[in-house]
């Protein structure tokens, strides 16, 4: 099956590497547990013998105590990814590189994990399926902890007549569940179906730089730790968005989250790169650009976004960091520094991430709706134009989270304007999937299921920001439960529900077997009405005036809040039923099909299994993978539009 | 060397060129008579009569206290209520179509792992949808920019025009209250009256009130909810602010910026009184007024 690759390196006129030893080299050796161990000891190491020069360093040098033992978890937390990288084999491919030994054939096949059964689930492998399901498993562990989290704060919320914990701890879970939240929806769609979807559906062997892909997703590995961790040494205090200076005076447990997200950063950063490049140079012959699948222009469109606007938020945290470590002061106003500058910076990537999140999802539902539907999609220009218009509008509407800091008044005219227009562009992604469920026969499966759902909960979300757009309705509502609920609607509404159809929709390829829709959707309907009946009361609290991040409030709000910690209890429900679901289903369900939906894309055309490099031949594109549908029996009048339509698309 | 067009004009008389296109008349009314058609914005007429009196709702629930304590609050209130109204067709359209896509246009289930094949229309694209679709959202878009625009400079005048007010009789001039955040207290000192300080905010109705806003640590929100107005206390800078309350009573002040530990509990209270009630309490703490 890989002939093809084989016969290039055994041409005569080709100089061959030299194979030096067995094939993989130095990673043999390597696995998650040498990771965890190198990463452990290096992170041991530099505690006591940073403890013992940067401590009494810290307390003669800086201004605060806290300095010394802020540089060292600082330095700890770096010292433990690095000695996970190093441990986990992440390293070996420069340092070949370096020596002059090329990867052989053998090599290469060893790193892709040919061979290895289920040990190359932990190791540094570089196949993109491999590093699919990582992706995947990793999403539902994150989606788990901050799950746990948030059934902790509607605990809290909903148990209105005492404190259930304490005002530090509920502040710690509060800022923990935002962020572990945001990391696994950035990484739900994109990281389990960007990289093992993504490059069969374009017809692509591997993902454009496969090492590059086993180390995007290694470092969100090793990036997770610090932020748990950071539960333990008083934790993440000051919300997700851990404004300074308030960040500067929370405990030790506030450095975890710095370093994750400066390594997360990396992580996005390479895997956006890897995603792009696989899709503009990777595509299978004849696969125009008009021939692309529309999931694979969001999943672009999503790493644009990222690409450019996550060094804005890295470069925050590089600069906080340095405030706590050193004694700086970029953020301190005190010494000079703005508190304004952390707040945007922080928003140049916190809004566009909204969007990095939901483009996906979005780009996803197009995929099924088209399947389910057997229609084409409505208009493939339209969602396309949709994509651009929103990564462009993307870069100008930060400053309507700062409305109300008192920065510039003047400037909430145009990004009021800014923030209004990016609705337009979002109403033809609205367009497309109303044009293509328009008049079709639905396959009223649990994917299909979805993308009702999401429209749905879109549009409740979309209009309740264009409300909160408004600086004088902002005015009131900034900062209260009513924007807790908007944000919930398009993250969780429209990102997590989309994200769960898209699984759905991809489970029988990416794992071989039928996802069992008859728990699965029991879960997932369970989960929706608890779901609407969550933030549905918690837009009525935001209505009546309660501000978000409280733990105890004016008994007005009593009322929203029971329904609302209800409708929490009745979410959890429904995810574990969907987990079990996926669970079940992953372990003992029925054989997948090669195809079982009965579509034309790319990626359902090669056997499932999918094989080491996907296709037993390159298929060559003829046709976009939409040509679905019989003649409209109603067409009569537009006949000549849609001839030309037709054409432009094939 | 002429260079005037010299081809013949067109014949009014003569009729145009026929196109196979009817008139945009004759093809609402050949849309229109689908039976799918009618239906779909029969529901969508129904649907959006019912989601309008959620714009009531929305003002119940602002309207705790019964009313809107000050102009700012009540364009607000105005605007929030608007969006509503206005937003309700387009939700409308999405539900009625989602809604009738699942009982209308039929549904189908696979049998077994076999899949149903079902046979729906090749639409692809539709200039005459996409047109109306995209205007419409564009004028709505449009729309709420204008208004929102309109509205802010509305408000901003109601806020910090109070400081114009300098030439006006005292009975009139701007109260000026300096707030002071610091975890997890507000501090309201009154410069212009020999700088007496209150932990909870008195001041008259119908006189404008003009908030400096600091803040001694970290970043606290000033949020004087029944009052509508809301801004920043930051460390290092003052923000300005401004009301004019038009209705006697005791309203909620509430921080709205996370500020650490006992952020749910840095809240107080504003006390709107009559001016008479005003300059006793101002006696009462200890001050005299100058001038």
């Amino acid at each position: 099956m890989s002939t093809a690759t084989v016969s290039i390196h055994e041409q005569a006129d080709v100089p061959q590497p030299v194979q030096h030893g067995a094939p993989g080299g130095f990673v043999r050796h390597c696995n998650i547990l040498t990771g965890i161990a190198a990463g452990l000891v290096l992170a041991v190491v530099t505690y006591f013998v940073g403890s013992l020069w940067l401590v009494p360093w810290g307390t003669t040098t800086a201004n605060y105590v806290q300095v010394g033992n802020d540089a060292l978890w600082a330095a700890t937390f770096i010292a433990w990814v690095i000695g996970f990288m190093a441990g986990i084999g992440a390293f070996a491919g420069p340092i070949r590189w370096s020596l002059g030994r090329d990867l052989t054939h053998a090599d290469a096949e060893y790193l892709a994990g040919k061979d290895l059964g289920r040990a190359r689930y932990w190791k540094y492998t570089t196949d993109h399926k491999v590093v699919g399901l990582q992706y995947l498993v990793m999403a539902l562990v994150l989606f788990g902890v901050g799950g746990l989290l948030a059934m902790m704060i509607r605990t809290e919320l909903g148990v209105t007549w005492k404190e259930v914990f304490s005002p530090d701890f509920y502040n710690a879970i509060i800022g923990t569940h935002g962020i572990v939240m945001i990391i696994a929806m950035i990484i739900a769609v994109a990281g389990p179906l960007g990289n093992f979807i993504l490059p069969i559906m374009i017809g692509a062997r591997d993902m454009a730089f496969p090492r590059l892909n086993a180390l995007s997703f290694w470092l969100l590995f090793a990036a997770v730790p610090p932020l748990l961790i950071s539960l333990a040494m008083g934790g993440i205090r000051d919300g997700w968005s851990v404004y300074q200076p308030l960040s500067a005076q929370a405990p030790t447990g506030a450095i975890g989250y710095q370093v994750t997200i400066i390594v997360f950063a990396f992580s996005t950063g390479i895997a956006a790169v890897n995603l792009i490049t696989t899709t503009v140079t990777m595509r299978a012959r004849g696969m125009t650009w008009n021939r692309v699948p529309v999931f694979a222009i969001g999943i672009i469109a999503s790493s644009i976004m990222g690409l450019i606007w996550f060094p804005m938020f890295q470069y925050s945290q590089v600069l906080a960091l340095s405030d706590r470590a050193f004694g700086s002061s970029f953020f301190n106003p005190v010494n000079g520094g703005s508190v304004w500058l952390y707040e945007n910076l922080f928003w140049l990537l916190g809004h566009p991430e909204v969007y990095v999140v939901v483009i996906p999802a979005t780009a996803a539902m197009m995929e099924i709706a088209v399947v389910f539907m057997r229609k084409p999609l409505f208009s493939y220009k339209i969602a396309v134009a949709g994509f651009a218009g929103v990564v462009g509008i993307s870069a100008i509407v930060w400053v309507h989270h700062m409305y109300m800091t008192g920065w510039a008044p003047a400037a909430n005219y145009p990004f009021m304007l800014s923030t209004e227009l990016i609705s337009i562009p979002f109403g033809f992604l609205v367009l497309v999937l109303l044009g293509t469920i328009w008049r079709g026969k639905a396959w009223t499966s649990l994917p299909m299921m979805a993308v009702y759902v999401l429209l749905w909960n879109k549009v409740v979300g979309g209009i309740t920001g264009v409300y909160l757009s408004d600086t004088p309705v902002d005015q009131y509502m900034h900062g209260s439960m009513f924007v807790v609920a908007h944000f919930h609607f398009m993250l969780m509404g429209a990102g997590l529900f989309g994200a769960m159809g898209a699984i759905v929709y991809w489970f029988p390829k990416m794992t071989a077997r039928m996802f069992d829709e008859r728990i699965g959707s029991i879960g997932f309907w369970t989960a929706f009405f608890g779901f609407q009946l969550t933030f549905m009361s918690m837009f009525v609290a935001g209505l009546q005036g309660q501000p978000r991040r409280v733990l105890q409030f004016d008994n007005a709000f009593n009322i929203s809040n029971w329904l609302s910690t209800i409708g929490a209890y009745i979410i959890g429900i429904g995810m574990l039923i969907f987990l079990a679901a996926v669970i079940t289903s992953w372990r003992s369900g029925v054989k997948a099909p090669a195809n079982p939906w009965a579509s034309t894309s790319l990626e359902w055309q090669t056997q499932t299994p999918v094989p080491l490099e996907n296709f037993p031949v390159l298929p060559v594109v003829t046709s976009d993978p939409y040509d679905y549908g019989v003649p409209d029996p109603y067409d009569t009048a537009s006949s000549k539009d849609q001839a030309k339509q037709t054409v432009g698309a094939r | 060397m002429s260079t005037v067009d010299q081809r013949p004009l067109a014949d009014p008389e003569q009729p145009e060129e026929p196109t196979n296109r009817p008139a945009p008349r004759d093809r609402f009314r050949e849309w229109i008579a689908r039976p799918y058609a009618r239906r779909i914005v029969i529901l969508t007429v129904i649907l959006t009569l019912l989601i309008v009196p959620v714009a009531f709702l929305v003002l119940h629930f602002m309207n705790l206290s019964g009313g809107p304590a000050s102009p700012v609050m009540y364009e607000i209130e105005k605007t929030m209520f608007v969006f509503t109204v206005v937003s309700a067709p387009l939700m409308a359209v999405t539900l009625a179509i989602l809604l009738y896509s699942l009982v209308g246009w039929g549904r189908v289930k696979a049998k077994g792992l076999e899949p149903p094949m079902q046979e729906s229309p090749a639409i692809r694209g539709n200039s005459t949808a996409t047109v109306l679709w995209i205007s419409a959202t564009s004028v709505l878009a449009f729309f709420l920019v204008v208004w929102g625009i309109t509205e802010l400079a509305t408000i901003t005048a109601y806020s910090y025009g109070s400081t114009a007010a300098d030439q006006q009789p005292n009975s009139q001039k701007a109260v000026v209250v300096n707030v002071t955040g610091q975890q997890w207290v507000w501090t309201f000192e009154y410069p212009d009256e020999q700088g007496i300080t209150s932990p909870t905010l008195v001041v008259p109705v119908n006189r404008p009130v003009y908030f400096n806003v600091t803040s001694l640590d970290v970043v606290h929100n000033f949020w004087a909810v029944e009052l509508g107005i809301k801004i920043d206390a930051n460390p290092g800078a003052v923000t300005n602010t401004g009301v004019t309350p038009t209705k006697l009573g005791t309203f909620n002040i509430r921080c709205a910026e996370l500020c650490g530990l006992h952020h749910a509990y840095m809240e107080t209270t504003v006390k709107v009184v009559t001016p008479e009630e005003y300059q006793a309490w101002v006696r009462e703490m200890g001050g005299k007024r100058m001038a």
